[in-house]
Order: C-alpha cells, then structure tokens, then sequence
C-alpha cells in the first residue's frame, strides 16, 4: 500500500512539473528567454501552486467529511463555507473595507468562511458533541441563507464593480500570486497534517459511534479535531481562489474505488487526486480557447464527472 | 439609450429608466422600470409610454414581444458600434418623429469623430483596456472601446478572441507586451487600490514599468453621445505617451 502512495505522488509530482511548461504556449525548459522565465516564474508556477493547493484541500476535505459525517454526497461546500466567504467578501466591498491591501478580498473570504464554519459547528452541536445529521442540515441551511443574502445585496445594489469583484468567487485561479501562497499553505498543510494523523480515528467512525467507543477513541472528540481540519482546508481553499466544484465530493470516491476505503490511504490520494486534476483542468481551461479562459471549475467536473460515471457503472459493489 | 435622448434636449420627454441609466444625473430622478435585462413589465404599462426605446445591446427580446403584444409601441436601436451610432441616432428622430433634433445630434457626433479620425497616429500602438483586474476582464471586438482604439489608429491586444468582455490571459498579455494599458472605472470602486496587485505582479511589464498605465472613465462602456469625450480621452493618452510622461503622472498608480 506504501508503495503504491509513493508511485502515485511521483506521478502527481511529474504532472505538476509538466503543466508548468506545457500551457496556452509550450516554454521549453532548455533555453528559455527573459520573457518566458517572467510568465514561468511570476505566473505560471504560483497559479499551479496554487491549484495544486486547493485541489489538495479539497480532496482531502471531501474524503474527511465524507467520513465524519457518514454521507457519500458530503462536499465541503455543503457546510456552508463557500457561501460564507462570498457574502461576507461581498460585504467588505461594499463598506470599503480595504486595510489588507491587496489581500483584502482573501482576508474577507477567510474570515467568512470561519465564522461561517464556526456557527455550523455551533448549530451542530448538541450534548458534548457533534451531531453528524445536524451539522449537515446546519451547512445546508446557512448556505441558502448565505446564498440568498449574497444575491440579495447583488440585486440592490447597482455597483458594477460588486458584482465583477464577486465574480471571483465561482473559481478563478487567474488571481493566483505568490504573495498569497505562504497562508494558504500553513492552513492547508495543517488541515492535511490533522486530518492523516487522526486517519486512523476517521477509519473509527466510519464503522459507527460505538465502535469507535470500543475500539479506544472518543468519537466526539475526533469529530471535532476532524472538522476543524476540513473547516481549515476549504476556508484556505475558498480565499485562495474561490469555489470549484466535483474535486470535494467526487474524487474522494474515485479514491475508494480505486484505493479501497482505509482512511489512512484515501486523505492522500484523495489529496493527491484533488491536486492533479485541478492542476490540469486549469491547464486545459486556460490553453483550449487561448488567449482567453475558462473557469477551471467547468473543466473539472466535464474531466472528471464522465470517468466517475463510467467506474460507478463497472464497479458492482460501492465501497463506502 | 437614455444618455442619446437627453442628448438631444428631450430629457423631459423621458417618463421611466432602468436601473442601469446613471447619467446624465437628471436620469437618477427619473422612475425606475427595473434592471437592464430584467425590467419589470407592470412598471412599463403603468408609465403608459407613447412609445418604448429599446436597444439589441442589453435589452432582451422577449421583452420586446411582450411589448408588442400589449400593444405597446416599440422601437429597437440596432447599432453596435461607434460608425453606426449617428444613422442609428437619425433612425431614432425618424421613429419618434423628432428629426431635427435628432438629425442635429447625429451630424454632431458625426463631425466630432472626423476630428478625432484626424487625430490618428502614425505609429500603431498597442494598447489594452481592462475592465476589471481580477478576474481579468478586457475589452475584446464588438465593444465601443475597441471600435474607438481602432479609430485613433492604434491595436486592442485583445482583438482576435471572439466574446466582447473576455476573461484574458495574463500569460498572453505578458507576450504581447501592450504599450499602454487603459484601466476603465467601475461605479463605487476604487480602481487603483482594485488594480494594485495585478500591477505589481505585472511590474516588469514596459508599460507598466514606464508609467503608461491610464486610470480612465466609463464613458465608452456605452454606445451613445458620451463615446466623443471618451475617445478624445484615450487620444491624450496616446498623443501624450507620444512625447513625453508628464502628462499620465497624476493618472498613473506607480508614481510613488
């Protein structure tokens, strides 16, 4: 099982090495001009970071809730989060707000997508523990208010300039630049670090709450070690750029059919799976139709919804 | 379509807007009918208009059907670009019977851009005009912007996609390496503070490196009188970049 994780992050690692070079226009490694190291370095690599970070994210955040909330169609933006970060953002819009500079609108989103995880937490939280039914309705209920709130501001108001600076919001990896990789990586890499070492504890839950007692974990106290990863790794991802759909809730199952469902190796690869298809979802976005792009989050889910359909069709036991 | 109407001095005439007619300022007293693409129909039948001006660049036309079959009258403006905006302007007169005024307002226009035509430059800059920095947002073909870069002579880098407000690659921008870079305004946004931190990530850019990046107005966004004042705009800039810098460093983000 090692072996086969150390092949697969060698070869999500040769992928993210090539999409650097390969893109709208082919840079050739050996002999680059002033030029092609500008576009490599200062937008090239930082935006396949990027996407690598959140696909990441993502990927394991779907498997990790998933587990904890013992639903197959849990999504991290399912909890709200998303629609958090985009009104709150939204928001500061338009009250101005602009001490961050130019990580105003990443600061805005993060924060929002806290708070927005923090109140879901709140609102599932009944005697001493996290109820996974609860969490899920409280997520889903806060994200239409959110939503409807979002929309709400958007038809009052007539600022053009609202609704462009919002746009961001349904995945946009254009805005992708070094000075914000450093946060993103801390939360993510933290959220992933959390989320491996309690694998372990997920694999518990999965079984039910009273196996989880009987096999030596406290099942409330892992939820909630576990939920506050995913709540890390998508507010991360959401400020970092924006919403991309499929990655969360579908690849963490392309995982189980391929890897089986052992927590311990699903994060990974899920996070791995996440990483690489974004990584080239974007490449494609933003090559087909060059010098103009498409949002990767389309790319994603047109990749990757047909080869999920395709293994749901071949496979005859579903593994959750 | 409202901004053509007071334009030609019937300002008064004007019985409701959309939300979107923002200027002249005398517009935003008017009673509102509703978003651009979305305006309300009951508010329509209630103003009981002589008649409705509609445009093919915003406006949808289903609402015209359902216009039309209220029984309502309907006029349609058709023009698209910057050449056709003074027939278009003398159609308008013919259909709402007010041609002089209207044919007054078109020759106008019409004279006005002969004057800029000679404006032209010699050397063919390129230039891009961004709308929104991020998501990157530029103005491609179809769009008055470009109908008026490509009258002063110069090249919209951002001609050959084919959707009028494409979302562009900064990669490509990069490689083709405009020589001036117009930054339209967006009502109730700061540009600059917006623009800051694609400018800097693009700060070894030439033009960005040398100063020509122009914060400018909105008054191209639309097809109607306002075009004239916007094009002699980005004429200054292009005239001004000609010579010398002094001219863009009141304008330009990077003076600090």
């Amino acid at each position: 099982m090692k072996l086969k994780l150390i092949c697969i992050a060698i070869v999500a690692l040769m992928i993210f090495i090539v999409t650097l070079f390969i893109g709208p226009r082919l840079i050739s490694p050996f002999g680059m001009t002033g030029i092609e190291k500008q576009i490599l370095f200062s937008i090239r690599l930082p935006r396949v970071i990027i996407s690598v970070l959140m696909g990441m994210a993502l990927g394991a955040s779907g498997a990790v809730l998933q587990g904890i909330l013992r639903n197959p169609l849990a999504d991290p933006y399912i909890l709200g989060i998303s629609s958090g970060a985009a009104l709150v953002a939204a928001a500061g819009i338009i009250t101005g707000v602009s001490f961050f500079g130019v990580f105003t609108i990443p600061v805005l989103a993060f924060t929002g997508a806290l708070i927005t995880g923090i109140f879901v937490g709140a609102m599932g939280w009944k005697r001493g523990g996290f109820w996974p039914d609860r969490l899920l309705l409280a997520g889903v209920g806060l994200g239409f208010l959110f939503s409807a709130l979002l929309m709400l501001i958007m038809s009052l108001s007539s600022n053009e300039g609202l609704k462009r600076a919002t746009l961001w919001i349904f995945g946009d990896l254009s805005i992708a630049d070094w000075s914000l990789i450093p946060y993103g990586f801390i939360f993510i890499v933290v959220g992933l670090g959390i989320s491996m070492f309690r694998s372990k504890a997920l694999n518990s839950l999965i079984l039910g709450d009273d196996l989880s007692h009987s096999l030596g974990f406290s099942p409330k106290k892992e939820r909630f070690i576990l939920f506050i990863s995913v709540g890390l790794m998508t507010a991360a991802s959401v400020s970092l750029g924006g919403m991309i759909g499929f990655i969360g809730l579908l690849v963490p199952h392309i995982g189980r059919f391929m890897i089986g469902s052992d927590s311990r190796i699903l994060i990974p690869v899920s996070a791995l799976g996440g990483g690489v298809l974004l990584c080239i979802a974007d490449l494609i976005g933003k090559s087909v139709l060059s010098p103009m792009e498409l949002p990767a989050g389309i790319i994603t889910a047109i990749l990757g919804a047909p080869y999920f359909l395709y293994i749901l069709r071949k496979k005859d036991v579903l593994s959750f | 379509m409202t901004e053509i109407v007071f334009a030609a001095g019937l300002g008064d005439n004007i019985v409701g807007v959309t939300s979107y007619c923002d200027y002249p300022e005398e517009a935003l007293s008017k009673p509102k009918i509703g978003g651009m693409s979305n305006p309300s129909l009951e508010a329509v039948v209630l103003l009981k208009p002589d008649i409705v001006i509609m445009t093919t660049n915003g406006n949808s036309k289903e609402f015209e059907m359902r216009l039309r079959a209220m029984k309502i009258k309907t006029y349609v403006f058709e023009s698209r670009t910057i050449v056709q905006l003074p027939d278009g302007i003398r159609l308008l007169g013919e259909a709402i019977d007010e041609q002089e005024r209207f044919d007054l307002l078109a020759s106008d226009i019409e004279n006005r851009l002969n004057e800029l035509r000679a404006r032209k430059q010699a050397t063919s800059k390129k230039v891009l005009f961004m709308i929104w920095p991020e998501p990157l947002m530029v103005a491609g073909p179809g769009t008055a912007i470009d109908d008026a870069i490509d009258l002063l002579g110069a090249i919209n880098i951002a001609e050959d996609t084919n959707i009028q407000y494409p979302k562009y690659s900064i990669e490509e921008i990069v490689r083709r390496s405009p020589d001036i870079i117009f930054i339209g305004k967006a009502t109730g946004m700061d540009m600059q503070g917006t623009s800051s931190g694609l400018l800097s990530r693009l700060s070894y850019l030439p033009a960005v490196k040398n100063n020509k990046v122009y914060f400018v107005s909105d008054n191209l966004y639309r097809l109607g009188p306002r075009v004239i004042p916007g094009i002699e705009e980005l004429a200054e800039y292009l005239e001004g970049s000609e010579d010398s810098m002094v001219r863009g460093e009141n304008n330009s983000l990077l003076k600090k």
